[in-house]
């Protein structure tokens, strides 16, 4: 057990295996893309090797990615003397611009996608609007979502450059999850917007992966946020964010083949965020944030947050 | 081995981590308690969040890959179901049969999802007789107490109304025989099975309308 967890620490297995699986993941759904569905229809061809090993792939990689966890070194009391008090400094390392290199540059690449969407919404609210006037039945989506996808790319942009700024400099303690947790909310109606662009589409390989990948960014940085408020679950979210990268891959090809430069654009945003965590996270999950000042002496019968909420 | 101690000691706060000096006893108990109370606070907000989060997550999963709710738009299917009724609609693992309230999606006549009822699965031959205002499923008329008015003649002529259904898919019609764009409308036709997107189960909404389908 001891030389399995020395050969799995640090952050290389994480990336690699992220790196790997997501390039095979991609290329795999451009196959699938190229074989797996009928000409014409665009219905899916039962049981397509591509569909098969495409999603046997994917099963394998989360199944691996829970084994990675287990064997992930996790330091067992931040709690302790010359520690942080809770997990919300572990994304800190000055000497490191890695980490926040790419929140920020995620944060980026998510408002870009905001002209995408208002162009996307505006022009479904006009053609609702026309039928609407012309007393014929208006198309489903009427374009809302789209908009407000829009306004949840800016606070994405908003909680990125947050996060970003707090892997150089800490700041104050307890308070990154409300950035973090802007993302994590705002993917909600992201979610929604492509659930209902595609509620009607009977091939579920259309937007299923893409589904999932939002539902993985979203976890993903909600559990980020609260690695700031005593709920921290420092493994599952280093697995959420491989499964984020993994499962962004396959959703990124299709967004760009139907040229959705809002979704390709939103779910690099996401992709980078989780390559960020992979980065940083591991090492200093082993070496947790130690900081002068001596922590409060604990009351009686207080169990630290680290033994009520951790999957320690 | 990242050193934390060595690599902030550059721009942070010097509150929270001033190398090499610990704070006075008594700053540090009203710290602890400041930092517990913000915790608590903090804490309940953020799981709080985390479950809407996470509740999004599984509502759209589960719709996505189990079951859905749809609203039923136009009249093709009175007086089983009307404009406006929100129906539960079940996807996983689901096989087409006859006499199933389905919903599915036929690109060639509209992106968005229409409701109709299964005449005939694969294999079974369907003959539309608008002259005694009936349909025949293998040669027997089949007993339809569910459609709103007797048959008549569609506008556009008569369609397809003499087929065997082919391999992997059903043919559909509307209950409100005469308001029905369905598989006798050659924009529509026969229907592939990959097409279906669940069954529908009972009308959820409104609650005067609630049934079983």
């Amino acid at each position: 057990m001891g030389l399995m967890k020395k050969s799995v620490s640090g952050r290389a297995p994480w990336l690699v295996c992220a790196l790997a699986a997501g390039l095979t993941a991609a290329a795999l759904r451009k196959w699938q893309l190229a074989s797996a569905f009928e000409e014409g229809t665009g219905l899916a061809i039962p049981m397509a090797p591509a569909s098969v090993t495409l999603a046997c792939l994917l099963v394998m990689a989360a199944a691996w990615f829970m084994i990675l966890t287990t064997y992930q070194p996790v330091s067992k009391r931040p709690w302790s003397v010359g520690q942080a008090h809770r997990w919300d400094l572990v994304f800190l390392d000055a000497g490191d611009p890695v980490y926040p290199i790419l929140v920020v540059l995620a944060a980026f690449v998510a408002v870009a996608s905001i002209p995408f969407l208002l162009k996307t919404g505006m022009g479904q609210w006009q053609a609702y609007r026309a039928a609407v006037k012309a007393h014929i039945q208006p198309p489903s989506n009427n374009g809302i979502l789209a908009m407000a996808t829009a306004a949840g790319a800016l606070l994405s942009f908003l909680g990125l450059l947050q996060m970003g700024r707090d892997g150089l400099h800490a700041g104050r303690r307890g308070k990154g999850g409300f950035a973090a947790a802007l993302p994590g909310v705002a993917g909600c109606v992201w979610l929604m917007g492509s659930f209902r662009a595609h509620a009607a589409n009977p091939v579920r390989w259309d937007y299923a992966p893409q589904l999932i990948a939002i539902v993985c960014g979203m976890l993903l940085y909600m559990d980020f946020a609260g690695m700031s408020t005593g709920a921290a679950r420092p493994r599952r979210l280093l697995w959420l964010a491989a499964m984020t990268a993994v499962m962004s891959a396959p959703a990124l090809v299709s967004a760009a083949a139907w040229e959705n430069w809002a979704d390709v654009l939103l779910l690099t945003a996401q992709t980078l965020t989780a390559a960020a965590v992979l980065w940083r996270l591991p090492p200093n999950l082993e070496n947790p944030p130690k900081l002068k000042r001596t922590p409060p002496p604990r009351q009686p019968g207080e169990a630290s947050i680290q033994e009520e909420t951790t999957d320690e | 081995m990242e050193n934390w101690e060595t690599k902030t000691e550059e721009g942070q706060d010097p509150e929270e981590l001033r190398p090499g000096q610990a704070a006075p006893e008594e700053d540090a108990e009203q710290s602890g308690a400041k930092l517990r109370r913000e915790a608590s606070d903090g804490r309940d907000l953020y799981l709080n969040m985390r479950v809407l989060v996470v509740m999004m997550g599984a509502f759209v999963l589960l719709f996505t890959f189990v079951a859905r709710v749809i609203v039923v738009s136009g009249p093709s299917m009175e007086n089983t179901l009307f404009g406006g009724d929100l129906i539960l609609v079940w996807s996983a693992g689901y096989v087409p049969k006859q006499g199933d309230v389905v919903v599915l999606t036929q690109e060639s006549y509209q992106e968005d999802s229409i409701v109709k009822r299964v005449i005939a699965v694969e294999g079974q031959r369907v003959d539309v007789d608008y002259g005694v205002g009936a349909v025949y499923v293998d040669g027997v008329p089949i007993e339809e107490d569910y459609i709103k008015e007797p048959m008549r003649l569609p506008g556009w002529g008569e369609g397809i109304n003499h087929v065997t259904v082919p391999e992997g898919c059903i043919f559909v019609m509307g209950d409100n025989r005469n308001d029905s764009a369905d598989s006798r409308w050659p924009d529509i036709g026969i229907v592939d099975t990959r097409c279906v997107i669940g069954h529908g189960l009972v009308v959820l909404f409104p609650f005067h309308h609630w049934k079983g389908l």
